[in-house]
């Protein structure tokens, strides 16, 4: 009998220890918490095209601000019925990232044409124009380093070769398609926004500006299409 | 065998039962008051005890909170069950990383409230005096986002109003059991943590959140 005594009571005091373990109080808890912010880099259009010196032609499909870009320009009639100086399409781009960006191109250029009179990527102007920084939210800080030569119609950034007759843009720095037959950097420069929400309004504006000079290309038809990608390295 | 070989041990375990009773008495207490959820997280997730009985030990990832993260917000709500045999406080007190860059996650962009305080049943205390949320906690900082003048989201309370010890909660006795940890012997409150997804800085942010319970400013039941 005193062995069942002896044993209950061992039983109840290992139980009390357990009890105790179980139900003991505390009077601090804890909340860990973490988080991450990756790279973000972002390309859409900064708004409507900007068509001149057409002659025929117009903008087919439109760029909406704040909408991915996927903008479509006939460029009308590029030979010499047309009497403007150039056919211009300004096409606003709006970037945004939280970190370094590098804003390249890749074009290709494709025409009827059987001789060299016709149009090649060497006569589609192309170029970056004045890069804005502005608006609430914006690294107004920032520098941006812009690869092209600008304004691709500006009067450094072409001439008619005396050689050929033939108007020619320049190839010191890329001023045309011609230089974007592979990947390219266009623009480059540090991070865009500063810490707020991606509703912000604001952005990186990029007017991107490709002009043809009317002149005496083999009659046909021309198709370019320049693909822009933005990365964080 | 002598009689006597049996009294001691039997005493030892009366005299320990006996002390189990003051243990058990619910002097203060903080644990688990549910599980945790979490919302708008893009790879993020929230880990803690579903028992009100377990304590307090929560772990929330927020995940992606880069504007890739599409939602509007990332939220995150901890129930906290407390009990008392006395008057009590809660006090809670931020620890962590801080990032040097100003474009980077800051504990200003934690928004950190309290609400929703509710019985867990039958043994919770019911006293005329109330139990009061502290100011600036007593919101729900996912109804309050605002954007200051730098285009940044802001919240009516953050995890910085909390780096130093701060009281977030008192009131009156909670229990009315004499047994620990029952689960309908004090009452809950939600602690709620937000982030809003922006063009942060690059990188990782941790911090810790320690809430603490301790006898409270006077207040009668």
């Amino acid at each position: 009998m005193f062995k069942s005594i002896k044993l209950a009571a061992t039983a109840a005091f290992i139980t009390a220890i357990f009890v105790v373990a179980a139900n003991a109080q505390t009077t601090t808890g804890t909340v860990n918490m973490s988080a991450t912010v990756s790279k973000f880099v972002e390309i859409n259009s900064g708004g409507a095209v900007t068509l001149t010196g057409n002659s025929g032609g117009g903008v087919t499909t439109d760029g909406t601000l704040n909408n991915p870009l996927a903008v479509v320009v006939n460029l009308g009639e590029v030979g010499p019925s047309n009497t403007n100086s150039f056919v211009t399409a300004n096409v606003p781009l709006k970037l945004r990232s939280n970190a370094a960006y590098v804003l390249s191109m890749v074009a290709t250029v494709s025409s009827t044409g059987s001789t060299a009179n016709k149009i090649i990527a060497a006569d589609v102007g192309f170029g970056l124009g004045t890069i804005t920084r502005t608006g609430v939210g914006v690294n107004a800080a920032g520098v941006d380093v812009n690869a092209t030569s600008g304004d691709p119609t500006l009067a450094a950034n072409g001439a008619v070769n005396v050689g050929t007759g033939r108007f020619e843009y320049v190839t010191t720095k890329p001023t045309s398609l011609g230089a974007f037959s592979a990947s390219t950097t266009a623009l480059n420069g540090a991070f865009i926004m500063n810490a707020v929400p991606r509703s912000n309004a604001f952005g990186l504006l990029v007017p991107a500006i490709f002009s043809v000079k009317p002149q005496f290309y083999e009659n046909g038809t021309t198709t370019a299409t320049a693909t822009f990608t933005i990365t964080a390295p | 065998m002598k009689t006597s070989t049996f009294r001691i041990p039997i005493l030892f375990c009366v005299i320990t039962l006996a002390s189990l009773g003051n243990i058990f008495a619910q002097a203060l207490d903080i644990s688990s008051g549910g599980v945790p959820t979490i919302t708008g997280a893009s790879g993020g997730s929230v880990t803690g005890s579903s028992s009100v009985l377990n304590n307090l030990v929560v772990t929330i990832n927020f995940g992606e909170i880069s504007p890739s993260n599409t939602n509007g917000i990332v939220k995150v709500v901890v129930p906290i069950a407390v009990r008392s045999n006395q008057q009590y406080k809660v006090q809670a007190t931020v620890t962590g990383s801080t990032n040097a860059n100003a474009q980077a996650l800051q504990r200003t962009d934690i928004g950190f409230g309290v609400n929703n305080f509710h019985s867990m049943g039958a043994n919770a205390r019911v006293c005329v005096n109330p139990h009061i949320f502290y100011s600036p906690f007593s919101n729900d900082p996912a109804s309050n986002v605002t954007i200051n003048v730098a285009g940044r989201a802001t919240y009516p309370s953050t995890l910085n109003n909390a780096v130093a010890t701060t009281t977030i909660l008192s009131g009156p006795r909670l229990s009315n059991g004499t047994n620990a940890r029952q689960t309908d012997d004090g009452y809950i409150f939600n602690a709620i943590f937000v982030i809003t997804p922006q063009f942060y800085a690059t990188g990782s942010t941790s911090a810790t959140i320690t809430f603490t319970i301790s006898a409270g400013p006077s207040s009668s039941c």
